[in-house]
């Protein structure tokens, strides 16, 4: 119980507050930004949108979206997580650093990339053209262009959520289900697929709540034509300065997260007996003898290649956004967007590393990325401990609290944090940043973290107890070292998303205190000038050494893996 | 070089006109350590007003003086936010936003009179604060696929189903529907022959939500024709695709502005006002002029016969069509709604 108090001492302290402006704002009856807030709850906004045709059906399609991305982020996600985790140690900082670098890619940069697959002279055209399924109007501006985009950037998520999980499970098992005769994709449906599942519970979690309430990706690639529940948020909010109805849509799109992770821990808790000591029960239903029989040939004929397509398409999906930055940042056009190479340049370069207040800013982001990634891997560490192992009153509702700041997009808790802002200010400006960013890093470290402690091996931490070490002992000796993976994992997405925050820090940065981030989004909203790639193939540099160096030191693997 | 008896008329001015002033919360005279904060865009905006405004008053006044960059949206949202109590003595935003935010009490009207440089602006380039650059808008299109003399030749049949129109709202989008309407026998006061005849040009190649988005599909054949600033319109043209032209309709192009917009409540009246009369200085506008095709909003500058042409100058000014700001604003959300519905969807 008390492993709880530090999370939800934080979350109620930094985001209790603008949660619950926005709900007071989504019962407001007056869109007048001056107007006082009444207490007088009122429906207006939520008749306003749910008793329209045209809002429901954005609702819905976000929705659809949404669960199409996380089967998407979970199929490609596999077969990239079971490579990651068997290769070689050595080899692992180079695989991570190619899950990451989406995330580590400017968005309109990813963005450029699935326009140029997708256009109707771009590359997928080009593939399936000749064999007859080519679009002659392209792909773009469908909800297949926004999902793919999704997929690309929160792909990531999934892969490492279910690595940490595929990493703890038995290797031993494994081997028994071959000894007993089970082909390769018999025993990953028997035995990988069924361990793994807590991990693809925390990614479909992740991937869902991020998936549906993201705008940027849809604003771009959807072309105004594909609408999205969170580009109504964005709208509103700031461009028709009517929060109410933002507020109150942000509540809606809250209520479907929350259902969603509900409905995703049920189901698993249902699946995976197991992971609460209950027996496995029997299937509820059987294909007949011969059917089943016929399936596992074909899975057996088909699962190789079909595996070895998706591991490939996955990790084309991930790099081709590096290829573009890099020959970005070396060409010599004035402004970012231009897609075609037209000479080679080092100036952009110059201008990054010339500039201090490029440096300055990422000094910036680096340092409260780092502080912030800090702050969360401890109070995360305590929460998972409490939500794996457990049992106290008002369980559920603390763990759907902390998972709040995912569901609620990020541009309502920027609404709420504005409503607060003569508070905000007067923190001191790098502490102010850092107490949000780890709100929004929290739900992350506690959905992986939850996954690694549930899949600790018990009877380890009994063994070193029995042999006389004491709890403190039992903690460094042994549960570290289990968890260093998922701590590892855990910390490295935590740092990169503050690293990368710009929805909620843009409203809060002041003169003294600028993120590197929120830098390249002002540029971008000018005129985005080739220097962004330069920065970005910086930054991507700097994480693959980074990686190096923390696996130098913490393995991402477990030292007695095999 | 910033003319330092300017500098010292703008000191001068705003020292005696403070009196007069009533309610104005702010510091007459400027001094050593005073800090300005500003709001602004970043990029060559950036580089351009450091180089031409902070550096000089920095030297000459021993102020510091802090940007906040970011777009318009947070900026505005943030002012909102602060209104009458502001931690920015300065902020940039478009033409309609920059007028509603003088009528909400968000940021002050232009006084001329403690502005020297800014009795040389445009009309046009007095309302809702002080306007620093023209960046009209106009039809942008392939000059290979056709040739656009007005405004309503988007409607002629070569450009069926090539078209991206520029979302609403939006600098683009809002120009592009009220010069439809105007087009077509309405006005921003009566905007259903707009949403009408945009709805004859429908199927559209793409519905396109900024700039860079509009070169993309220029780059990939996506589309051939669509509404967007001239300024940076030009720049794509002449580094990357020579096959864009900029339009100068008969009609006129469509006006837009970037507006400098001291803010109600600043506590630094007179380094604010110094710092926009800078803006409005020579060589800020010249830099503005030559490095991103902004055009001048001053009238008092002589511009060199190569980049003319390039520009909207003289009598273009008279001719860039201005609309009814404040009921463009009131409507905006119901004609978002429509928009979404009628058009993007």
């Amino acid at each position: 119980m008390a492993l709880a108090v530090p999370a939800t001492l934080w979350l109620m302290a930094a985001f209790a507050a603008p949660m619950a402006i926005v709900l007071l704002l989504a019962v407001q009856e007056s869109p007048d930004p001056f107007a006082p807030l009444s207490f007088v709850p009122s429906f207006a906004q939520f008749r306003a949108l749910l008793f329209d045709a045209y809002y429901l059906g954005v609702v819905a399609r976000t929705i659809l979206l949404g669960l199409g991305v996380t089967l998407a982020a979970a199929v490609l996600g596999y077969p990239l997580a079971l490579w990651l985790a068997r290769l070689p140690a050595q080899a692992r900082p180079y695989a991570f650093a190619i899950v990451l670098i989406p995330l580590l890619t400017n968005v309109v940069v990813r963005s450029l990339g699935i326009v140029l697959l997708l256009a109707p002279d771009g590359i997928v055209n080009a593939v399936l053209g000749p064999i007859g399924l080519g679009n002659p109007r392209g792909w773009l501006f469908t909800h297949f262009a926004v999902g793919l985009a999704l997929t690309q950037v929160f792909l990531p998520f999934m892969v490492l959520a279910l690595y940490d999980s595929l990493l703890q499970a038995d290797k031993r098992l494994d081997e028994a289900a071959a000894s007993l005769g089970a082909s390769r994709a018999r025993a990953f449906f028997a035995v990988t697929l069924p361990l793994s599942l807590p991990g693809l519970r925390a990614g479909a979690t992740i991937v869902f709540l991020l998936a549906s309430t993201a705008y940027v990706s849809a604003t771009i690639l959807g072309g105004k034509k594909v609408w999205v529940a969170g580009m109504i948020v964005w709208q509103e909010a700031l461009t028709n300065l009517n929060a109410p109805t933002a507020a109150a849509m942000a509540t809606i799109m809250l209520v479907w997260g929350v259902a969603f992770a509900a409905l995703a821990e049920r189901a698993v808790r249902t699946a995976a007996p197991w992971l609460r000591g209950a027996a496995a029960r029997p299937p509820v239903f059987e294909l007949p003898p011969a059917l089943a029989r016929a399936a596992v040939v074909a899975l057996d004929l088909l699962g190789g290649v079909a595996a070895k397509l998706l591991l490939a398409a996955a990790i084309l999906l991930l790099i081709f956004p590096l290829t573009l930055v890099v020959v970005q940042s070396f060409n010599d056009v004035p402004q970012a967007s231009v897609a075609g190479f037209r000479a080679f340049t080092w100036k952009w370069y110059a201008a990054a590393l010339e500039s201090t207040t490029y440096l300055r800013d990422a000094r910036n982001s680096f340092d409260i990325a780092f502080v912030s990634m800090l702050c969360a891997l401890a109070m995360a560490l305590p929460a998972a401990f409490a939500l794996a192992r457990a049992e106290f009153p008002g369980k559920p509702a603390v763990s759907a609290f902390w998972m709040l700041p995912l569901a609620l997009p990020h541009v309502a808790i920027a609404v709420g944090m504005l409503r607060l802002l003569q508070i905000f200010i007067a923190i001191p400006p790098f502490w102010g940043l850092v107490m949000v960013h780890v709100v929004l890093i929290l739900p992350f470290c506690i959905a992986l973290l939850r996954t690694s402690v549930l899949q600790l091996d018990r009877t380890l931490e009994q063994a070193a107890a029995s042999l006389g070490a004491s709890p403190a002992r039992v903690f460094v000796t042994t549960i570290l070292p289990n968890l260093a993976p998922g701590l590892a994992v855990a910390g490295i997405l935590a740092f990169l998303i503050s690293f990368g925050e710009v929805t909620v820090t843009s409203f809060l940065t002041t003169a003294r205190l600028q993120t590197l981030p929120v830098r390249i989004y002002a540029e971008a909203s000018f005129s985005l000038e080739p220097t962004v790639h330069a920065v970005s193939t910086l930054l991507i540099l700097g994480t693959v050494a980074l990686l190096a160096l923390v696996n130098r030191f913490v393995k991402l693997d477990r030292v007695w893996a095999r | 070089m910033i003319s330092r008896r300017r500098l010292l008329a703008a000191t001068a001015g705003a020292s005696l006109a403070s009196p007069a002033l009533f309610g104005l919360n702010a510091v007459a005279q400027i001094r050593r350590g005073d800090e300005l904060v500003v709001g602004i865009w970043g990029g060559a905006q950036e580089r351009i007003t450091r180089q031409h405004i902070v550096r000089p008053l920095e030297e000459r006044y021993g102020v510091k003086i802090n940007y906040v960059l970011g777009g318009t949206p947070e900026r505005r949202a943030r002012a909102y936010q602060e209104r009458g109590r502001p931690s920015f003595d300065l902020v940039y935003l478009n033409i309609f936003e920059s007028r509603q935010a003088v009528r909400d009490g968000v940021t002050q009207a232009p006084n001329i009179e403690r502005v020297p440089n800014a009795r040389h602006l445009h009309d046009a380039a007095r309302l809702g604060g002080y306007g620093v650059a023209f960046n009209p808008v106009t039809v942008v299109y392939d000059k290979r696929k056709g040739r656009v003399e007005s405004w309503k030749d988007l409607w002629k049949p070569e450009w069926k189903g090539r078209i991206a129109w520029p979302s609403y709202p939006g600098a683009q989008g809002t120009a592009a529907l009220l010069m439809s309407a105007k087009l077509w026998g309405g006005s921003e006061r009566n905007i259903d022959p707009g949403f009408q005849k945009i709805r004859e040009l429908k199927p559209f190649a793409a519905i396109q939500g900024s700039q860079d988005q509009l070169y993309t599909m220029f780059d990939q054949g996506v589309a051939d024709i669509s509404v967007e600033f001239g300024s940076f319109t030009r720049s794509y043209a002449e580094s990357r695709n020579p096959n864009i032209e900029i339009a100068n309709p008969m009609e006129g192009q469509a006006i837009a502005t970037n507006v400098a917009c001291p803010t109600v409540g600043t506590r630094n009246q007179a380094l604010v006002e110094a710092f926009v009369d800078l803006h409005l200085s020579e060589p800020c506008q010249m830099a503005y002029a030559r490095e991103i095709y902004y055009s001048p909003t001053v009238r008092n500058l002589t511009i060199p016969a190569d980049l003319a042409p390039k520009l909207v100058l003289g009598a273009d000014v008279g001719k860039l069509v201005d609309f009814d700001w404040d009921h463009v604003i009131s409507q905006q959300a119901a004609w978002t709604t429509r928009f979404n519905r009628e058009i993007a969807g």
